[in-house]
């Protein structure tokens, strides 16, 4: 109580009515309290971070608190009456403004719908709308115009790009094939080569080769005419040719 | 004529009250129709003027309001707070608010009263 009185004085000072009565409602709810009993008094009941409502359902009452009955605040009866009074006034001034700014909103409204110049603001909108489409139409179209050019090209682009691609494999391919060949014809002749190296017939030896027809002649010369190899030769390096065989 | 828009609301219905906003010892209100159900500093539907309650340098306290947007809002059935309806009331738009008439006869009488306690006690001390 005392610090309410406090506060009521300190309120006659200022000038405004709308911070006290703010701060007073404050201070019934027991929020953030700056007389230091009230503080100590809320530590020693709940120790928690200072909110408003600190205590839950299940809070017992702090111990400050045990005698202490709540009064409302007394109520003054002929303030009483003419409060009343005034509320009624209030209220009925407050009522008839309500219902003439509603009016005010539902005439714009209608206005705005089927009003003197509604007709013409309608049709002006509609024109500029049409107006407007019909640019953004052109616009559409020209730029759908050049989008097609240019896919065109690039279509061609790409085409071009494909058959020389095509081209370009075909050729490396065929370039790959004569390579090889060639490799393999180079192989093969350098395999001849090396085949026929020794027995390539001159004309000088390919006289005295045994061939089919020579071969019954040579037989028989070679029957009658039996070769000794056999010799003998001593360190001085004389050869003696005449053999025991004969 | 208001249309609930975005979250469905049940019953709710739109007011115009005093969302605080600044920092640590410095409060300051925006005048705005929101929502009943919704957070004090929550999504508003619009603002329609401010309060700062510290005075400024030259002893003032600044309000501004949208007469036009807060008569469409009243006009399509919003409620307004106590606090709101006083400021309405001291800047004339609304009829003067009772309870401020009766704090200030209150205070007047506290005065008077304070004056004739000094006097008494000063003739009692003379």
């Amino acid at each position: 109580r005392g610090s309410r009185e406090r506060f009521a004085f300190s309120s006659a000072v200022t000038t405004s009515s709308e911070e006290t009565s703010s701060v007073v409602k404050v201070q019934e709810h027991g929020g953030q309290c700056e007389d230091a009993q009230c503080y100590i008094a809320m530590l020693e009941s709940v120790a928690c971070t200072i909110f408003m409502g600190r205590k839950s359902r299940t809070d017992p009452k702090a111990k400050s608190k045990l005698g202490r009955i709540k009064t409302p605040p007394p109520v003054d009866p002929v303030e009483m009456v003419v409060l009343k009074e005034r509320f009624t006034e209030y209220s009925l001034i407050l009522r008839a403004l309500r219902l003439e700014f509603k009016e005010q909103v539902l005439r714009k409204k209608y206005e705005d719908e089927v009003g003197s110049a509604a007709e013409e603001r309608t049709k002006r909108e509609a024109e500029e709308h049409r107006s407007l489409m019909a640019w953004n139409d052109a616009e559409n179209l020209r730029l759908r115009q050049i989008r097609e050019q240019r896919v065109q090209k690039e279509t061609e682009a790409a085409e071009l790009k494909r058959r020389e691609a095509v081209l370009l494999r075909q050729q490396e391919l065929e370039d790959y094939i004569k390579e090889k060949e060639r490799q393999i014809l180079q192989l093969q002749v350098n395999l001849s080569v090396l085949c026929n190296n020794g027995m390539q017939p001159n004309k000088e030896e390919a006289k005295d080769f045994i061939t089919m027809d020579n071969l019954d002649e040579r037989i028989e010369e070679a029957l009658d005419n039996p070769k000794n190899y056999n010799f003998a030769i001593d360190r001085e390096g004389r050869v003696v040719k005449r053999t025991a065989i004969q | 004529l208001a249309s609930f828009l975005l979250k469905k609301y049940h019953g709710g219905h739109v007011v115009i009250r005093l969302a605080l906003g600044g920092v640590t010892n410095r409060p300051f209100y925006r005048i705005v129709a929101a929502y009943n159900k919704r957070a004090r500093d929550g999504k508003y539907i619009e603002q329609l003027g401010s309060y700062d309650p510290l005075p400024n340098t030259h002893n003032e306290k600044l309000v501004a309001f949208n007469y036009e947007r807060i008569k469409y809002w009243i006009g399509c059935g919003a409620h307004t707070t106590t606090p709101v309806a006083k400021l309405l009331g001291l800047a004339g738009f609304f009829p003067l608010h009772p309870m401020t008439i009766t704090e200030a006869e209150r205070r007047q009488k506290a005065t008077s009263t304070e004056e004739v306690k000094t006097d008494n006690q000063d003739q009692v001390e003379l």
